[in-house]
């Protein structure tokens, strides 16, 4: 197994600014009440392992619950899944419309959220010697990232399919195995991770490899803000699982881990956005500490956070078993 | 298969575990006449010294013996068994070798592979797979260090005792580096040596420093040390479109670091804030498997009745003929004088 880290840095304003969010912020929370009140469906078990969720807070009026044993986050009340799915594509418009910073940040986000994506991925299908593969992205509605998957020119074919169907087990009319499967965040938002990931092991040869980015609940950032992360907010982060719990998820599912890595760089920005925004926030000694010390330290302990696994951005590459 | 293990020293026990758990391996056999049977735990695996080796009973050997022995030992092993495994070096000298060699060349349709291990550990595993059309371009040069710091029993080592090991740490550890050097250069040959005996007056040189030319020119620089107090495995590769540092490496022990290799692609000033430090990936690694794919590649060229690909014949005789030039272009290593 193995495990990476990065020098590579940005500004957390320069992809997903903290004072721009809130307008994002609350439209997502306004579309998932809507949704749920079209009809909704309780959600008492976790994913992982299968015990009931402790609940754990709200988000909006939202109901949180963890899992027990992996300490992951799961929204309880969730809408049916024909309203998940018409509420994840209106959230990709909503993203796609100049009312938020996605919109104006559309170039920076694929310079330093997406690009690096895709070296990674190539990298490591070069490192598992795996040449010119058939790859399949999961992705909800539409996706930013498939463009550059098709012009890198590193895949003999790029398929991509709406994550509501694969894990409602809808099959296209593709039926050739993929040699790689790419899930951009698409566990955090999904309705049946489980459902998901069948259909994507499914998918996959044997011996083909899954690409999975999250946010973990296990990241510095999360266990700081906790719920009060406003980064945290449904339908795209209806679970956040921690690390542990990715992992485990991911093994119960037949997938064998090749790489596990928090390369996150934001999570002390986060928590410093948040404290600037609002003084009271309950940070320990510690906390504030870090939060105020100057940019070298600040630095070498997101390094930390890196090497330790302990960032909110996770990447984990894991094998179909053979 | 049935596996006879000569030697149950550092290496002969690695090899032991790992071969207990290949699932081909049904019985494993241990001969070392230094080893009192009382102080092991192999019971009936350890075969009495005072009787004669039941070779017909064996699909394969492994030889893990001191250096002064290796060669004999092999060219019996290929006449008797004809599937053999040589932890390096390849005996002494080039003498020693020439004679495995000729044996092997004597024997149609042995099997014959040498423990280069460090080929097969993952942060040398994932450079190779960055360098040409991996990404990073053709090798500008390389530059290794590898080197341990003897510790209190050092001088008392068969390791250096010339008369039984045939050289100093070049040749114990070193030829891990330049067997690396090779595996990503293809053949080099020595341009300048200085070997030093500098602290352990064993006779024997406990540093040396060589710079090396690749046939296409490309230039490499190896220091080999058994004073460097602080562990060290460290390869730096230069490339045209980026850089590889691999180091660190995941030992028994764990004295070297943990493994990884540091990725880091040029960036000039229009690509960069700052010229000269670029954007690096760190790859950390957490287990190591060298051991089980090198005795697993051995076990399955045996079994498909095919040459081994990894530390074959060829790879022995490439480092063993680089040391073989080095000692000869060198002086005996003395002590430099001390001040004081």
């Amino acid at each position: 197994m193995r495990s990476i880290e990065t020098t590579l840095t940005f500004s957390l304003s320069s992809v997903k600014p903290l004072e721009e969010l809130e307008s994002y912020r609350q439209r997502c929370l306004h579309l998932t009440r809507e949704a749920i009140r079209k009809g909704c469906r309780h959600r008492a078990d976790s994913p992982v392992s299968g015990l009931k969720l402790e609940p754990f807070g709200e988000v909006g009026g939202l109901p949180y619950g963890r899992c027990p044993t992996t300490g992951s986050l799961f929204l309880m009340e969730m809408p049916v899944p024909q309203e998940w799915a018409r509420l994840l594509a209106e959230v990709v418009r909503l993203r796609h419309s100049p009312e938020v910073f996605h919109s104006h940040l559309a170039q920076s986000r694929m310079d330093h959220v997406y690009a690096p994506k895709l070296e990674w991925v190539e990298e490591t299908l070069r490192l598992q010697q795996i040449r010119e593969p058939r790859v399949l992205e999961a992705v909800t509605f539409s996706s930013d990232f498939t463009q550059l998957l098709k012009e890198s020119g590193c895949f003999s074919e790029v398929v991509t399919e709406e994550e509501t169907r694969l894990a409602g087990g809808s099959r296209s009319n593709e039926s050739d195995p993929v040699h790689a499967a790419v899930l951009l965040e698409s566990l955090d938002h999904s309705e049946d991770p489980k459902g998901l990931l069948e259909a994507v092991r499914g998918r996959l040869c044997k011996g083909g490899l899954l690409f999975v980015t999250a946010l973990v609940a296990s990241g510095f950032d999360i266990c700081v803000l906790g719920l009060r992360n406003l980064y945290l907010v449904p339908p795209d982060r209806a679970n956040c699982f921690t690390l542990q719990g990715l992992s485990q998820f991911l093994a119960q599912q037949g997938f064998a881990l090749l790489e596990v890595s928090t390369p996150g760089v934001l999570d002390l920005e986060i928590v410093r956005a948040h404290w600037r925004q609002d003084s009271t926030l309950p940070l320990s000694d510690f906390e504030r500490r870090i939060v105020t010390s100057d940019e070298a330290a600040r630095r070498s302990f997101q390094s930390f956070l890196q090497q330790q696994r302990m960032s909110s951005f996770a990447r984990i590459v894991a094998r179909r078993d053979r | 298969m049935r596996i006879l293990i000569f030697g149950y020293g550092y290496m002969g026990k690695i090899r032991h575990q790992v071969l207990r758990r290949h699932p081909a391996v049904r019985e494993i056999k241990v001969v070392d006449p230094g080893l009192d049977p009382s102080g092991t735990d192999l019971g009936d695996q350890l075969l009495p010294a005072d009787q004669p080796i039941p070779w017909s009973q064996f699909d394969a050997l492994f030889v893990c013996t001191p250096n002064n022995v290796t060669a004999d030992i092999v060219v019996e092993g290929l006449r008797r068994c004809g599937r053999v495994f040589c932890e390096k070096p390849p005996g002494r000298n080039w003498e020693d070798f020439c004679r495995i060699a000729d044996a092997a060349a004597s024997v149609p349709g042995h099997t014959l592979a040498f423990g280069f291990n460090h080929r097969l550990h993952p942060s040398v595993q994932a450079a190779k797979a960055m360098i040409g059309q991996g990404g990073l371009g053709e090798i500008l040069y390389l530059k290794g260090t590898y080197g341990k710091s003897g510790g209190r029993h050092y001088q008392q080592s068969w390791r250096n005792r010339r008369e039984i090991s045939g050289g100093g740490i070049l040749l114990d550890q070193g030829i891990h580096m330049l067997d690396l050097f090779q595996l990503f250069l293809g053949s080099v040959a020595p341009v300048e040596a200085v070997l030093v005996d500098s602290f352990w007056n064993c006779g024997v040189e406990d540093n040396a420093f060589v710079l090396l030319r690749s046939e296409r020119g490309t230039p490499a620089f190896l220091h080999s040390s058994a004073t460097l107090w602080k562990h060290t495995f460290r390869l730096e590769i230069g490339c045209q479109n980026g850089y590889l540092i691999a180091s660190g490496l995941l030992s028994q022990t764990g004295s070297y670091g943990r493994e990884e290799l540091v990725i880091g692609k040029r960036q000039f000033e229009d690509e960069a804030l700052a010229l000269g430090n670029p954007r690096e990936e760190i790859i950390h690694f957490d287990r190591d498997e060298s051991w089980e794919k090198e005795v697993q590649e051995f076990l399955a060229a045996i079994q498909e009745r095919r040459p081994p690909v990894h530390g074959t014949l060829e790879d022995a005789r490439r480092v063993m003929e680089v040391i073989r030039d080095v000692y000869a272009m060198v002086e005996f290593p003395s002590a430099p004088a001390r001040s004081g």
